[in-house]
This record gives structure tokens, sequence and C-alpha cells, in this order.
């Protein structure tokens, strides 16, 4: 009855006592520990602010990691690109670098929301709202991004692929940990990618659906080596289709190995209905359409666009 | 007791119906005021730059919100979670008690009539015995701060017992189901019956019935609704407020407080759009919040959140249309027959007036001999319908404006070959009998649309733009056609214009500036008739207490109505400004002209005297310079059983052209172009007519692709700006606009009404251009990817070439 | 709730405030500071009416905690002109008949003003993307990107 009375009666502001801005990383986890569980990590907050304001979240402080130094970059590592954990979508999606080692990325932290929360919201942010479609959750888990979680016992890195648990919850626990560092392989040669979204208006819209693709051919035998494939929301985290993924291995860059990944995605993806942004049937037919277009326009990035006809 | 509305529904005071006889009056001559010499305007016809824009650009003009809270209290609301249920009790003493609450009001509380309404009071201030929608309104609260506020509410215990809800107009009218009012679910019936239907359907080469859907969607205004009621000392009460209908919360709050109209002074404040939302919904917040200060005598601020303003306020109404509609083969209709499901929700609002309205433009802008229309206005357990810009219109016009393309593809015909078949034209006659008898432009707009869109064209060329063959290309067209005024037996209008003795003008007008650029159009009349610039009219804004009955700014009116009652105003003072100019200059008043600050010999314009020079004499010599004008359109009225009569006095005419591309494997639909003409009569403002069309083309792009209110269970599942879409930049294209002007000898320079027209025929044009694009006809709104996508299905695929 | 320390830049100009900790950066503007010209549409975000400028970048200011300017340097729609003149961006919006209720204006003129900052001549489409963040439910967006065109020329 309480969620309901939320639902009909809404105030103005956020209930917290305490607001923080540690200077460094240690001092952010004395904080974090000295609260017990009663504070919460905000670097944008514009996933959180609004969880605040309509009573879904309930904490005592804030603690702002935005002050905290060494988490604001986009580097090479060698073959890999390197995010620091306070780096925003704005800056995500204008950086030469990613948009030359991993386009798909910069096109998704582009589409997100609006300019004014780009100019904010940080891509680590968007991977601990634990949403299935979050937007840079879904190339990142097809890039085989991995993430660096900072908590009182250390640093742990993990694949994002075991990093979301059920929808909102992730492998993070934001009263105790920090999310430092993103990190992903970039694209090399004979590898490409496609980002689709799929939503009702252009623009401040959640999407009905959202696809992230990445294949590694082989131009020679004209194959497809690998392919990575993210799709959210058809579970209720952003979801690899590692079946469709398993039976692409090796197969023939042809019609029909788009139409057998079609449907083999169909068949591994379970959107829900939802009032707001489509039917269940019809996000699983869409589900078809980009995996054809997705894979399609990657393989054309890569070199090894699909030439026959209808 | 608002009787004189109810009278032009054919109901009493106490809803019931009543036979009315309607008679066709003469028409009084004095309804005609002829313009001034037209070969020049000064003022009116200029795209003048707005009187409050250097304000608003600078973020220094005060809204609502901007007012300050000190001294106020923080009124909030308790809504039911339930649809439909009774109240078994309210225990209200924690509330009371925590520190800062002041009162916590239940329907006993409520000083007079527990009741409020535009046409019908039938919406309690407080609910008593049950509540009717989810978000009713069961306690009124104030406290000193709003964080006390928010808290008290949820320490308010209510006890419901829960009764079966009925969420679907045609559920509410079966015998049985769950009666939300005590007279029943079915509010009104209008029946519209022109010639013979069942020869009109015999005489038909081909018949065609198609239904059609349309949802509740929320104004969108981006400024939240918001009141302030202020006791004064002498016992008299101050609301406060953006609102677009001053007079009629004023009437509505003196019956709730049981006191005299007198005793309540309202003023409307600048708004931050209205769009016909801001009609009731100020009421509804106005009353409440009058109640607490009443109480608690001390002023009272009661602010929305967003979430609120949807849960609380009025919507357009959704309407489910059935249309049977009979033709030749050449095209000619024969016969429409319509059936209107109505869906009033919770409480009357404006629904009674948007009902006829919506029966008696069922059948769109075409001739045709045969037309029965009935419309069934249902109430429900869901959130009401009110005033939305169309009022009507929308919905009825994306249905007929469908089935005439349905129509046209069966007999192999363009959607333009069969609309130009049929449209009115000078000496035409409406679906109730009306004869049009000037100011027509309908045709016009179609040769100048299809010109400018160069139709012909594209609509052979439209196909396939990629070689995949994924997504193609269409254009689709639409017509309406819209009143100018609301039509009801109140519908007349006052002016006062002051003019001083340094030639400067004080304007009282009590129509309210919603953003459409009201206070400036009008003002550019009160200079154009005096003879002076705009810069030295000032416009006092709104205050009842300050200028006379203006009717609310609604339907349309403002312009044609308000403008023709400036004009008288300004004519009484212009004949003192003229006699003393004639004294001064030694010329007849015949010959005089005023221009620009400038009184003039037409001979000889060397020889003038200034405005200001006139007016100062007047003053010295004790002649007036104060002018009052009255203007109440011409005797109106359709007969009750049949609805064939005059229900208005003149209409405005548009023609709209789409061009679509659609992605026929997501059914997601891009809109690159759109051409609109317009017959607006006179565009006393070309800069600001285009404004309301850009504006209003911007909505119907929003109703045609996005916009849906979604209910569960009677509950909104999308309160928010997040879930609720409206257009941003990237879902609008360049948008070209064709003012045509046919004037009206009704009105201001010719003038017609504008605000809601551009917003009618634009849905159906972009879903006729969808179905040209993908062969899919979408007949339930919006026609979002998912619903594009069912529609291609169903249509068997996409076309082929 | 102990109150906090907050300095930072607004319009030119340091100011330092106590506030208290769960203060949003719209509500301090507007009830602190007397600031009205920001305005309310949504508190989600999901509007834009509330935008200011943030480091010269425009931000919602309703979802964002006040502290977080600390340090910053912000400007609202006051900031943009003394007295009686104009930004050029506030004479084409009043010139090209931009402004119908106004709500959405101080919010479109400072993310044009952030546009112009950073990209003097945009192309249509850059000025619609960046507007994009804000909606006008009167205008239909056409002379707003128009008033944005005819400043640009202007500069």
């Amino acid at each position: 009855m309480e969620g309901i009375f939320r639902d009909l009666h809404w105030g103005k502001g956020i209930s917290i006592q305490q607001y923080l801005q540690p200077l460094t990383l240690p001092e952010a986890l004395e904080m974090l520990a000295e609260y017990h569980g009663e504070a919460l990590i905000i670097a944008g907050g514009t996933d959180v602010i609004p969880l605040l304001r309509r009573g879904d979240l309930r904490v005592e402080a804030l603690i702002d990691i935005t002050r905290l130094p060494h988490m604001n970059y986009i580097e090479a590592d060698g073959e890999s690109v390197c995010l620091g954990g306070l780096v925003t979508h704005a800056q995500v999606c204008s950086s030469a670098l990613i948009q030359e080692r991993a386009g798909i990325l910069a096109e998704a932290a582009g589409v997100l929301g609006s300019p004014q929360i780009r100019n904010v919201a940080t891509v680590a942010g968007n991977l601990i709202s634990g949403q299935p479609a979050a937007d840079t959750s879904i190339p990142l888990l097809a890039l085989n991004a991995k993430v660096k979680i900072l908590s009182p016992a250390g640093e742990r890195e993990m694949p994002l692929t075991q990093f979301f648990l059920d929808q909102g919850r992730t492998a993070l626990d934001c009263s105790r940990e920090i999310l430092t560092q993103i990190r992903f392989p970039a694209l090399q040669k004979n590898q490409g990618g496609s980002f689709l979204r799929l939503s009702m208006r252009k623009a401040l819209a959640l999407p009905i659906l959202v696809s992230a693709t990445v294949v590694t051919i082989d131009p020679e035998k004209k194959t497809i080596k690998e392919a990575a494939i993210a799709l959210g929301p058809v579970a209720p985290t952003p979801f690899r289709v590692l079946k469709t993924e398993a039976r692409l291995r090796n197969s023939p860059i042809s019609k029909g190995s788009l139409e057998m990944a079609a449907e083999s995605a169909f068949a591994e993806s379970n959107p829900r209905s939802s009032l707001l942004r489509g039917s269940m049937e019809y996000r699983k037919a869409m589900v078809k359409v980009f995996i054809r277009r997705g894979l399609s326009r990657a393989l054309a990035n890569a070199g090894g666009a699909v030439t026959e006809e209808v | 007791m608002v009787s004189f509305f109810l009278g032009d529904i054919g109901m009493d005071s106490k809803g019931e119906k009543r036979k009315k006889v309607i008679t066709r009056e003469p028409i009084n001559l004095r309804q005609f005021i002829p313009p001034q010499a037209e070969p020049e305007l000064s003022v009116v016809g200029q795209a003048v730059d707005r009187t409050d824009a250097k304000l608003k650009v600078k973020g220094k003009l005060d809204y609502g919100a901007d007012y300050p809270q000190e001294g106020f209290l923080h009124g909030k609301i308790l809504r039911s979670p339930y649809p439909h249920a009774l109240i078994k009790s309210i225990h209200a003493e924690k509330a009371r008690k925590l520190p800062g609450v002041v009162a916590v009001l239940t329907a006993k509380d409520v000083p007079g009539r527990n009741g409020f309404g535009v046409v019908l009071p039938d919406q309690p201030v407080i609910c008593g015995d049950k509540v009717r929608f989810v978000g009713d309104t069961v306690a009124l609260l104030a406290a000193e701060t709003e964080d006390v506020a928010q808290r008290a509410l949820s320490l308010i215990d209510v006890e419901y017992e829960a009764l079966p809800a009925v969420f679907d107009p045609r559920e509410a009218l079966k015998p049985g189901a769950p009666a939300i009012h005590e007279k029943g679910n079915l509010l009104n019936h209008h029946k519209l019956r022109k010639g013979d239907i069942e020869k009109g359907f015999s005489q038909a080469d081909i018949i065609l019935k198609r239904s059609y859907k349309v949802p509740f969607v929320e104004h969108g205004y981006l400024e939240p609704d918001m009141t302030m009621a202020i006791p004064q000392a002498d016992g008299s009460i101050l609301i406060q407020g953006p609102m677009q209908a001053p007079f009629t919360l004023r009437r509505n709050a003196a019956a709730v407080l049981g006191i005299p109209i007198n005793k309540v002074r309202v003023k409307s404040i600048s708004m931050g759009g209205g769009f016909g939302g801001k009609e009731d919904a100020p009421i509804d917040i106005g009353c409440r919040a009058a109640v607490l200060a009443a109480h608690t005598k001390r002023p009272v601020r009661l602010a929305l959140e967003r979430e609120e303003v949807t849960l609380q306020t009025a919507k357009r109404h959704p309407h489910i249309m059935d249309i049977k509609i009979g033709a030749k083969k050449d095209g000619t209709l024969v016969a429409f027959e319509g059936t209107i499901y109505n869906e009033k929700g919770a409480y009357a609002s404006l629904g009674p007036l948007v009902n006829i309205h919506s029966a008696i433009m069922m059948a769109g802008p075409y001739e045709i001999p045969n037309c029965k229309v009935d419309s069934y206005l249902c109430y429900t357990n869901h959130p009401f319908g009110g005033a939305m810009r169309g009022f009507g219109a929308p919905q009825v016009c994306f249905a007929h404006e469908s089935i005439m393309d349905e129509l046209a593809s069966e007999l192999k015909m363009s959607p333009l070959e069969i609309r130009k078949k049929n449209a009115f034209q000078l000496g035409s006659a409406t679906a109730t009998g009306q004869i049009l008898e000037e100011s027509m432009g309908l045709r016009e707009t179609i040769e100048a649309c299809a010109k400018a869109f160069d139709w012909d064209r594209r609509y052979r060329e439209a196909g396939y733009i990629d070689r995949e063959r994924t997504r193609r290309r269409g254009v689709g067209m639409a017509m309406g056609f819209y009143r100018t005024s609301i039509g009801t037996s109140f519908d007349g209008c006052g002016a006062n214009v002051y003019v001083h003795e340094d030639g400067s003008v004080l304007l009282y007008s009590g129509i309210t500036e919603l953003g459409q650029g009201s206070f400036t159009v009008l003002s550019q009349i009160c200079a154009e008739e005096l003879g002076v610039n705009v810069e030295d009219i000032r416009l006092v804004s709104p205050d009842t207490d300050l200028v006379p009955e203006a009717g609310p700014t609604v339907g349309s009116r403002s312009t044609t109505l308000m403008g023709n009652a400036i004009i008288l105003a300004a004519r009484q003072v212009k004949e003192s400004i003229l006699e003393m100019a004639s004294q001064m200059l030694f010329v007849p008043v015949e010959k005089l002209e005023a221009r620009k600050g400038r009184i003039y010999n037409q001979d000889n314009p060397g020889r003038f005297v200034s405005f200001k020079d006139v007016a100062a004499r007047c003053m010295a010599t004790g002649k007036r310079l104060i002018g009052q004008g009255w203007w109440a359109p011409p005797p109106l009225g359709v007969d009750p059983e049949t609805l064939q009569g005059n229900p208005y006095f003149v209409y405005a005419y548009s023609t709209q052209m789409a061009e679509v591309i659609v992605d026929l494997q997501t059914g997601e639909v891009e809109v690159t172009d759109h051409v609109a003409a317009f017959d607006v009569g006179k565009a006393i403002n070309p800069k600001a007519v285009e404004g309301q069309i850009e504006g209003g083309i911007a909505m119907g792009l929003g109703y045609a692709l996005m916009e849906e209110i979604i209910l569960k269970d009677g509950t909104i599942q999308n309160l928010n700006l997040q879930d609720f879409l409206i257009p941003t930049t990237l879902d609008v294209p360049d948008v070209k606009s064709i003012i045509l002007e046919m004037k009206t000898k009704f009105g201001p320079y010719g003038a017609k009404g504008v605000g809601e027209m551009p917003n009618i025929p634009t849905a159906p044009a972009i879903i006729n251009a969808i179905a040209h694009a993908c062969g899919g006809r979408v007949r339930s709104l919006p026609a979002n990817p998912e619903r594009v996508y069912w529609a291609m299905i169903e249509a068997g695929g996409p076309p082929a070439q | 709730m102990k109150d906090l320390n907050l300095t930072f830049n607004l319009n030119g100009r340091e100011v330092s405030k106590k506030i208290s900790p769960n203060l949003l950066l719209v509500d301090l503007l507007r009830d602190v500071l007397n600031l009205k010209g920001t305005k309310v549409g949504c508190r989600e975000g999901e509007c834009g009416a509330c935008t200011v400028l943030v480091n010269g970048e425009p931000v919602n200011s309703c979802i964002l905690p006040a502290m977080k300017v600390a340090g910053q340097s912000v400007i609202t729609i006051e900031g943009l002109s003394k007295e009686d003149e104009l930004d050029p961006i506030q004479q084409a919006f009043i010139e090209e008949g931009a402004v119908q209720c106004g709500f959405c204006t101080p919010a479109m003129v400072l993310t044009a003003k952030a546009l112009l900052g950073k990209n003097p001549h945009p192309d249509e489409s850059q000025i619609r993307q960046s507007l994009s963040g804000v909606l006008c439910r009167c205008t239909g967006y056409r002379k707003i990107i128009k008033a944005v065109q005819k400043a640009s020329l202007d500069k």
C-alpha cells in the first residue's frame, strides 16, 4: 500500500541527511564503511536522484565521487581501451579514440537520454543501474568488457558477463564498493561492430530494444570466426545470446547464417510485455530484425559484407 | 448554477432533458462591425514582436511558481488509490497533531456547495461518500511547509470499501454496470439526423464500415498547475494563478465557499502553456485552495508536481468511433452514419460540450445529404476528459479523414480526388444543415497545399528508398474545419479602453495569455482602431475585479470575440477623439483618419494633430475618454433532437499534407515533411499565426505517433514525461505553413480563430501517409512502431512496388 | 541535518552559502538565491526546463545536488544579459517569434548559447541535436531553430 501511496502523492526533494565529497579513494571507502550500508555512491546522479525523490531508494547519505582524481580518463592501453569510472557519456561520445577503436560505444553513449543527461551521467553509473537495456552496457557486453571494482578488501576485476545479476542488481554493492575502471579490447582489423536502437521517439526515450554486435571474420574463408551479440531488454539483465553465438562460430558469411541467427536469438530471448514499450510478441519479432541487421552491418564494417540478393 | 450552458445541450439545471424549440432569428446588424478603410492597416497584419517576449527571454516573467511563498501555507491533496469505492471512514487525528499541520479537511468542511465543474458541478471538492477514479480527492491538508504537508498526508487513515469499477464506455452503458453517478453512466446522448439515412445507403454503390479509436492524452504544458488563495481583510478572497477561465473559477469558488460572486476576486497570471488544460484544472485546485484558505484564514498555495498534473487534471476525451459510409462509384458521398462512444471518465468537466461538438463535426467538411450520428458520453472510473485543443475535433477528424482515404482506396481514386469531389464550398450545407454563406476557403487551402507540397508528383513517386527495400516513403493528406468560439448561449465578452491625457492607453480585457500571443494581438487591434502604436497600449492583466466579463480563453474565440469588443470600446473613445480633432483642424469628421498617433485630413495628410494633444484637450474639456464594448455572436442554436441548425457562426479551414518514411521491418515512422494551408480570415499577426500552426502541427504529430495515457485497472502507468512522450526537436520536421485570408464579416478585420485548427488534421494526414507508405492502416492511435508493425502484418505486408 | 558550505561562481560572481545537504541545484537557485528564471517542469531530468550551464555545459539542475557545483562555474538565464541589453540569441528569439509561453525559453536560450560557444555555425541537424533535451509544447521548434540560425549568422 505504501508504494501506491507514493505513486499518488509526490514531493519536491530528496531526503538525505548528509552529502559528502571525498577527495581520495581511501577516504571514499572509509566514508562508505562508516555508514554501514546507509550511504550510496553517486557520480552524475541522473538515476539516483529521481529514485530518491520517488522514494524507491532510501539512504542517509550520498557520497559524491566526482572529485576523485585519476578516474576521468579515456586511454589506449596496448590493444585495450580503458575508461575511468567517472567518464561521462558526453566524453565517450566525443572521444576520437573511442570513435575509432569502438565506434559502437560512442554511438550508444550519444543516444542515451539527452545532451543534458549525457553531460553528467557516467558510463560506470549506467552499468551499475543494472537495467537490462542500459544503453552503454549493451555494447560493452558485446565488447567483452571487464570492470575493476574497489572495495575495502582491495581491487578485483570481473568480466561484464558476470557483473549483471538481476534487474537493478549488479555484483557491485554501491554502499560498499566503487567501480573504478572499465576496459575492453579495441576492435581490430577483421572486426566490425554495429549498434541498433528502437524507441518511441528520437530523444529522451527508453528503448524498446537495443542491440550491439561485434563480429570477427576470416576474410579468406569468408566465415564468421566469432560473433558477440548483446541485446536488451530481453531478459532481466543485459543479455548475450550465447547459444546463437555458438551457432554462428565459423559459419559462412551468408544470408542463411543471418536467418539462422535470427531464429536462434528469437528462441533465446525472453522479453517481457511492457505496457509502455511494447508487447513480448513485438519485441521478439524485433529481435529477429535486429539480429539480421546488426550482423549485416557489423559484417560490412568488418569488411565482409553479405553480398547475396534476396 | 450554470444554467446558460445547459440550455444548449438540452438539459435543465437538474441535468434533466428539456425541450427547446429553436427559431432562426434575423441577424442583428450590430453583429457586423465594418472595418475601417482597409487600404493600409498600420498595425493589424504586421508581424509585430510579442509584447511579453523581452521579459520571457530574460527569464524575468513571473509564472505562478515564481511568486513569493512567504506567509503561505502549503496545501496538499490526499488521493484515492481505488478507481471506485465507498469511503467508510477517515481518521485524521495523527495528521492534525503533527507540528506544523494547520488543517485537515474532509467533505463536511466545505462551506458551500461541495461540487465544482465548468458545465455541471458534479465533481466534489472533497469526496464524501465515494471516490470515482484513482486520484480522486479524499481530504485536503494545509501545513506550514511542503515537507510537513507531505509527511502529514501519509498519516491520514482512510477506510475504503472497494466497488466494482468499469473502464470501458460501452461496458458502462450495459444494464447492470456499476453506477458511477446517481443518474447512471450515460451523461448525455446527442443525435444528429439529416436527410434519410436508409434511403442514402440504398443509393450507395459502395458501403464501408470501419472503427477507429483514440486514447486519453495529456496537454503536456511545461508549467505544472498551481494556485494561490489569499483571504482578504474585507472578507473577500483573492485566487490567483495560471488559468484560462478566471470568470468560471470565480463563479465556482463563490458557490463552493457559499459567498456572493462579488466577494471572490480572481487573477489570471502568465501561463506556461494551457491548451485547454488550464481551463478546468485551475478551478479544481483553485476551489480546493480557497476552501483551505477560508478555513485557516491564511493564504494557501497549492502546487502540483508533474506526476500529480497527470493524475489529477483533465485530459482529451478518448473516442471509439464506428463509421458506416456510403458513396457512389464516382466518389460522391451519399450517406454517413457514425456512432461515438465518448469516454467521459469520472466527472463531467467540459464533456457535455465536447460531446455535442464531436457529434456535429463527425461527418467532416463534406457535403453529405444523409447523415446520422449518435454520440454517447459515458462515465467510467478513469481520470476524466476536459477541454483539449480541438475539443472533440481531433478525435473525429482522425476518423473521418481515415475513412475517406480507405474509401478512396476501395474506389481506386486518389485521396485528393475524392476530397475535391465532396469538399465544402461557398453555399454548401453542413451535416447540421447550416449553409456556409461566407468566409469559405477550404478549396483554396486544398489547392494551395497541393501546389506547395507538389502532391501529384510525390503521390506518384512514393515507394522504396533503399536498395534492401526496408524503407518506404509515402504521402498523406487530411482536411478539417473548426469553429470560432463555443456556440453556447452565453458567449459574450466585454472590453474597456481608457485613454489618458498623455495619449497612453489602458486596455482591460479578460482574455488570458496562454502563450498563444493574445496579449499582443488584442493590443494590435486596439492600436489599429484608435490610431495609435502598439507601444502606446498597456494591457491590464485579467483580474475579475478590474476587467469586464470575457468568458474563458478557449475555443479559438479570443481574437474574434474580444477583438470585436475592443473595437467597439475603442470606437466610443474614438468618437470623442475625432470630434475634438475635427474642431482643432477645422476639418469635418468624415474626412479624418487616425494612424500611428496622428489624426489627419485624408485629403491633406500634412495637416494633422497628434493623438496625445487631442486626448489632452478632451480631458481638459470633460470629453469622454473611456470606452466600453460588448460583443456577442449572432443567435445560434440547434434542434436538440436532430442537431439541425446553426451551431457556430463561422469556421476556419485547413488542408494538411505529410510525407513519411516507414521502416517496414520495425514500424518506425519518420515524418520528413509537412505542409499545411489555413484559411484564417485575417492574420492579425502573421508570425503569431505561424507560431500556432507550427506548434499545433507538432502536437498533432505527437497525437499521431507517440502520445497515450496508458491505464491498467484504472491506474495511469505513465505519470511523468519520461513515459508520456511528446515530440522533441528530433521528431518534428521543418513545417511549411500557408496562410490564406477569406475574411469573415463577423471578425475584427475579418479574423477567425486559429488556435486549435492546426492540430486537427495533422494526425490523420500522417496516418494516411503511413498507410500509403507501407500498406498498414492504423485505426487506433498512437501509431507507435508496434502498431504500425501489426498493421502491416494485417495488410499482408508492404506494397510490392 | 548539518548545513554545508557551498562556494561557487554564479554568473561571473563568487557566491557562498550555507545549505542543507539535500538541496538540489534548481532549488538553490530559485528558493535560496531568488533567481526564478530557471524553471521546474518535471523534476526527473526529462523536460529540460531547468537547464543551466555548469562549466559551460547544459545540465538538468532539477536532478543535480547543489553541492556538486562547489568550485564550479554556473550560468543561469539571469547571467546572460546585463540590465536592459540582450544577448544576440535572446534578441534573435524575440525577432523570430520563437517565444510563445516562454517556459522553455530560458533553457533553450542557454543551451543555444553553449552550442554557439563551441560551434559558431551549426547546421540545422546540429542545432536540433543540441536542443533535443529541452521540450517545447508551444512552438513546434521551428522558430527556435530559426532564431539560433539567425544568432549564429549575426555573430
